[in-house]
């Protein structure tokens, strides 16, 4: 059995949302094996105090559902997401503190991981009232992104796969990373997080039959940043990305030895674009470039991958598993 | 001739690097009884031997490479170069983990895998230098009688 962790990301939030959405996780006909809400809040509270969260919580022990409260470090949510991703399960169901599923949609999403192997994330309807638009004919394919609404605003009745996701949805843990190089709004988080999967070879699916309830606060956020600088770095990293996608990028900000290891596995990497320390060794463009382009250089660091993977064979087969 | 390869990067915090052998004095006066001895490293290292070569660029370290008999070194970029020419030799492992940083090819001498740290992937600056982690000279001279 698939682990599952519910992350809820939240900030300014404690008494509008948050509470139905807690509420609605609590009560999903399939339970999460954890819970752990990171909270943003600037000014951060302890939520056992409150006569209301009292009762979440006294509920979640009553189900037998493991329960965190963590203080997050108010660097935007990517931050938080990345937290969950490497929280050590093989699933993580992300949900907004704005955005409540109904009892089913957790048990719909889910089924899908045995019903589709290479599964990498799985959302369903997010709806904003009053709104649903009508998304007949949406391809979700992530070169239509600008001329059309996200499949999962509106009503559909089969599924399909698309190149990203929005919003709240499950994913398979630990294998692609959150870009944290984007700033504190994070804008376009979780498409370049849900299509850099795609592009790892997973499959992303839209699926009829759960619907959660975006009920867009204009209070509070985990976005709620106003400075249109913010917007415009992250979408020219997620234009960058874009533009690369059809090579693979490799970034080499590590020592000369490393580099002399993995020009041994270079010949093998299909279309490779690479930015390195010791162009004399590995040639490539400079890592400034790289950080211009991508924001944060984290997915290329072979040592973190190694930390996260519990490393234990050679530094050529980490490059491996990396780049191949 | 024999290449030595006694140091590791320079650390930022000028500390001594975990992975530097400590005996190398004592290696180098019985190396050089029978043999002529190159030491190759950067500026700014300490001079082992007469012969110190610095800041020679990769091409000029790989030609050298085959005109040595063998090399010892420690965990460092060298015992990378040396393994892409093809050209074996010993290197002295401490902290570092000679199954995730080292070659098969190489005679890789590790006291015992007690002596390596728990975390392999994090700053060497981290990690206090100790000379209870490395083998002793006369070990790695009956490696090189074979």
């Amino acid at each position: 059995m698939s682990k599952v962790l519910c992350s809820v990301a939240t900030r300014g939030r404690y008494f509008t949302t948050l509470p139905l959405v807690l509420n609605a996780i609590i009560n999903q006909s399939k339970p999460v094996d954890k819970l752990i809400v990171y909270d943003d809040n600037d000014e951060p509270q302890d939520m056992r105090k409150e006569f209301l969260y009292q009762h979440f919580f006294q509920m979640l022990d009553i189900k037998g559902i493991a329960w965190e409260w963590q203080y997050a470090d108010k660097k935007g949510q990517h931050h938080i997401h990345q937290r969950a991703n490497l929280a050590g399960f093989d699933w993580v169901w992300r949900v907004d503190d704005d955005a409540v599923p109904e009892p089913n949609v957790l048990e719909e999403l889910y089924r899908w991981i045995d019903m589709w192997p290479d599964l990498g994330a799985v959302g369903s309807h997010i709806w904003t009232p009053p709104h649903i638009p009508n998304t007949a004919g949406i391809t979700g394919r992530i070169d239509n992104i600008d001329s059309e609404p996200n499949i999962q605003w509106g009503k559909f009745n089969v599924a399909q796969e698309v190149d990203h996701l929005h919003c709240s949805f499950l994913y398979r843990a630990g294998v692609t990373d959150y870009n944290l190089g984007l700033s504190r709004v994070a804008h376009r988080e979780e498409t370049l997080f849900t299509f850099q999967l795609q592009q790892k070879g997973y499959s992303i699916l839209v699926v009829p039959n759960a619907i959660t309830w975006h009920m867009k606060n204009p209070d509070g956020g985990i976005r709620s940043e106003t400075r249109k600088e913010m917007y415009e770095h992250d979408e020219q990293i997620f234009r960058n990305i874009l533009q690369y996608r059809d090579r693979t990028i490799v970034v080499l900000n590590c020592g000369l030895g490393d580099h002399i290891v993995f020009s041994r596995i270079l010949p093998s990497i299909p279309n490779a674009e690479v930015f390195s320390c010791y162009p004399e060794v590995v040639p490539g463009r400079s890592i400034a470039e790289a950080v211009q382009l991508f924001g944060d250089l984290d997915p290329w660091n072979v040592y973190k991958k190694m930390d996260q993977w519990k490393w234990k064979d050679s530094l050529e087969k980490a490059y491996r598993k990396m780049y191949l | 001739m024999i290449i030595i390869s006694p140091y590791a990067q320079k650390l930022r915090t000028n500390k001594e690097n975990p992975k530097n052998y400590p005996y190398w004095e004592q290696l180098v006066q019985e190396l050089q009884k029978t043999i002529h001895v190159v030491q190759i490293g950067v500026e700014g290292e300490k001079q082992l031997v007469p012969d110190f070569r610095k800041n020679l660029p990769i091409p000029a370290l790989r030609e050298l490479l085959w005109q040595c008999k063998t090399w010892i070194g420690v965990d460092s970029f060298f015992q990378h170069l040396a393994w892409d020419e093809g050209v074996p030799g010993i290197v002295l492992w401490g902290p570092s983990d000679p199954l995730i940083f080292g070659h098969p090819e190489n005679i890789n001498l590790l006291k015992d895998r007690s002596c390596l740290v728990e975390n392999q992937f994090i700053w060497w600056e981290a990690t206090e230098h100790s000379n209870d982690r490395f083998v002793k000279p006369k070990e790695i001279l009956e490696h090189l009688k074979e």
